[in-house]
């Protein structure tokens, strides 16, 4: 760097003092020599203070032990060293401004130490201090945004039950595992009954609230954090009941259809009640049976329908002893 | 290729062994656990035969810490761990507190950190060991395709000389295996030579 002549040395503290980072030189001995205003605001230490100090006398037992090591080799090898965030997180007891008297949280710091040789004899050393809080909190920011869209890529807008996409994931990985683990595995299909009746009569909006009272009353129904209610289309609904048999997960089937009875939402175009209910299927994987999972998906579907031509309102099972690929095709 | 005799390797794996215990003792004390680091090995390589098989980095991609020293002779030192190796290693000095998904945030200058201890480790036993000074830069991260970091390495260096030095890090039981690279040019290798040799025969 190279500047005119009639340029005075003050210009190097004016330079100094503007810049928006902490800067402290010390010497071989670790004396303060340069103590810039953002140190000094930072810290609350004024620079003629700090002047010709240690940075352990000035700030009683409040360096981190790797700090203090990386100073003395940083003095002793004369070699560049940096302290992140990741690993130090706050080195030196500095704070955001304004420094207030009651108890404050120390600021977010990258550490940067470099030595500097002077006349080619003596070495000094540059301490670096950077405010890494806005890139802790971009990385806060970024993070709870990819929580938020990968919630949105996997959940249906309207009723907050997990979406088709999420389920065709979700099944097929609870499948293979309950292939692997030989456990067993079931699914339940449910429709509201005579929904395209109640939209007509009612109104879209009437029959977006029902979607959203049945997913509701089916999340209220289900305890364990793996099974998972899905808008799978339209007014259908799947659940996955991980690691459970035929028989309970009937009982639970059984559960949501009266949960959704339960809520009494008056449907005078129902043929089957004077309120809103369900038809239920549902299908469970037996381990050792020869059925993959689109078979099982075809069951449930098949024990769906069959509850909707038997009188609606019901529950119907199916287990994968009692069908195989082959022979559903016919009964779907 | 192998100019080296086997005193002078074996003087450069106890100088840089000497570093590994230094870098040890600063890793124990930001992990707050014990960390050992050794160097079991040391090779001479012509560059152009330096691959990823040649390094057995079996990883799809590779990170790199890199410092340019300069003194008596010029080098520039390298440390590779596979990504995957990477991630683990940030991992383990973070602690329990992160959670392995979340490591890809700092990785960068995690990894930053750990290859400026190590190098600065070895570079400063060596200094102290031969008697010389050496000036380094900041390091510097990248992380990408093994193939295309290592081709990287050997045609920006345009130096002919790698000198590989094997790393065994463990943190909290958790053992890697990474490199740690010396590239030179042929006058650097003779100079750093002749300072082992002096070294050798003071002792």
């Amino acid at each position: 760097m190279n500047f005119r002549p009639d340029y005075h040395t003050s210009i190097w503290e004016e330079i100094w003092d503007a810049v928006k980072l902490g800067l402290i030189l010390i010497d071989s001995e670790g004396k303060v020599l340069l103590w810039n205003d953002w140190v000094a605001e930072h810290s609350g230490i004024p620079a003629e203070f700090a002047s010709n100090n240690s940075l352990e006398s000035l700030f009683p037992g409040g360096l981190s032990a790797p700090f203090k090591t990386a100073i003395k080799n940083a003095l002793s090898h004369k070699l560049p060293i940096i302290l992140s965030n990741a690993l130090h997180r706050s080195p030196l007891p500095i704070y955001p401004l304004p420094i207030t008297q009651h108890e404050q949280k120390r600021m977010q710091q990258s550490i940067t130490i470099t030595p500097i040789c002077v006349s080619g004899k003596e070495h000094l050393c540059m301490i670096q201090i950077a405010d890494a809080s806005i890139s802790v909190k971009r990385e806060g920011v970024l993070k709870s945004h990819s929580e938020r869209l990968s919630k949105e890529a996997t959940t249906d807008g309207l009723t907050g039950a997990y979406n088709r996409r999420f389920f065709d994931e979700r099944f097929a990985a609870e499948f293979g595992r309950a292939q692997r683990q030989n456990i067993p595995l079931s699914l339940i299909m449910l429709d509201v009954d005579y929904f395209k009746r109640y939209n007509d009569h009612y109104g879209h909006p009437a029959g977006d609230k029902i979607l959203v009272a049945v997913v509701t009353a089916l999340k209220a129904q289900l305890n364990r954090p793996t099974d998972v209610v899905v808008r799978y289309g339209g007014e259908e609904f799947a659940v996955i009941l991980p690691d459970a048999e035929v028989d309970g997960g009937r009982i639970i089937a059984e559960k949501l259809r009266v949960a959704v009875a339960d809520l009494s939402i008056p449907h005078c175009e129902s043929k089957v009640a004077d309120h809103i209910t369900v038809s239920v299927g549902i299908a469970a994987y037996q381990p050792g049976t020869s059925c993959d999972a689109t078979c099982l998906l075809k069951a449930a579907d098949a024990a769906l329908y069959d509850a909707k031509h038997n009188g609606r309102n019901c529950v119907r099972h199916l287990t994968s002893a009692e069908f195989s690929p082959s022979g559903l095709a016919n009964e779907a | 290729m192998n100019p080296l005799s086997e005193l002078q390797l074996d003087t450069l794996t106890e100088i840089f062994n000497i570093g590994a215990g230094r870098a040890a003792s600063s890793l124990s004390e930001i992990v707050g656990d014990q960390v050992k680091l050794s160097v079991p090995r040391v090779q001479l390589y012509k560059s152009s035969d330096i691959n990823a098989e040649v390094l057995s980095l079996n990883g799809l991609r590779v990170g790199a810490v890199k410092q340019s020293f300069s003194g008596p002779f010029d080098a520039d030192a390298m440390l590779l761990f596979t990504e995957e190796r990477a991630m683990e290693i940030v991992h383990d000095m973070m602690g329990s507190q992160v959670a392995i998904e979340d490591v890809a945030e700092f990785e960068q200058e995690a990894m930053c950190e750990l290859g400026n201890i190590i190098l600065n480790a070895c570079l400063s036993s060596m200094a102290d060991m031969l008697d010389l000074s050496l000036d380094s830069s900041l390091p510097i991260y990248s992380v990408g395709a093994t193939d295309l970091i290592l081709s990287q390495i050997v045609s920006e260096a345009d130096q002919p000389v790698m000198l590989v030095l094997h790393i065994d890090l463990a943190i909290e039981k958790h053992l890697s295996q990474g490199y740690l690279v010396f590239l030179l040019s042929s006058s650097s290798l003779r100079e750093l030579l002749a300072h082992i040799d002096r070294f050798i025969s003071r002792i």
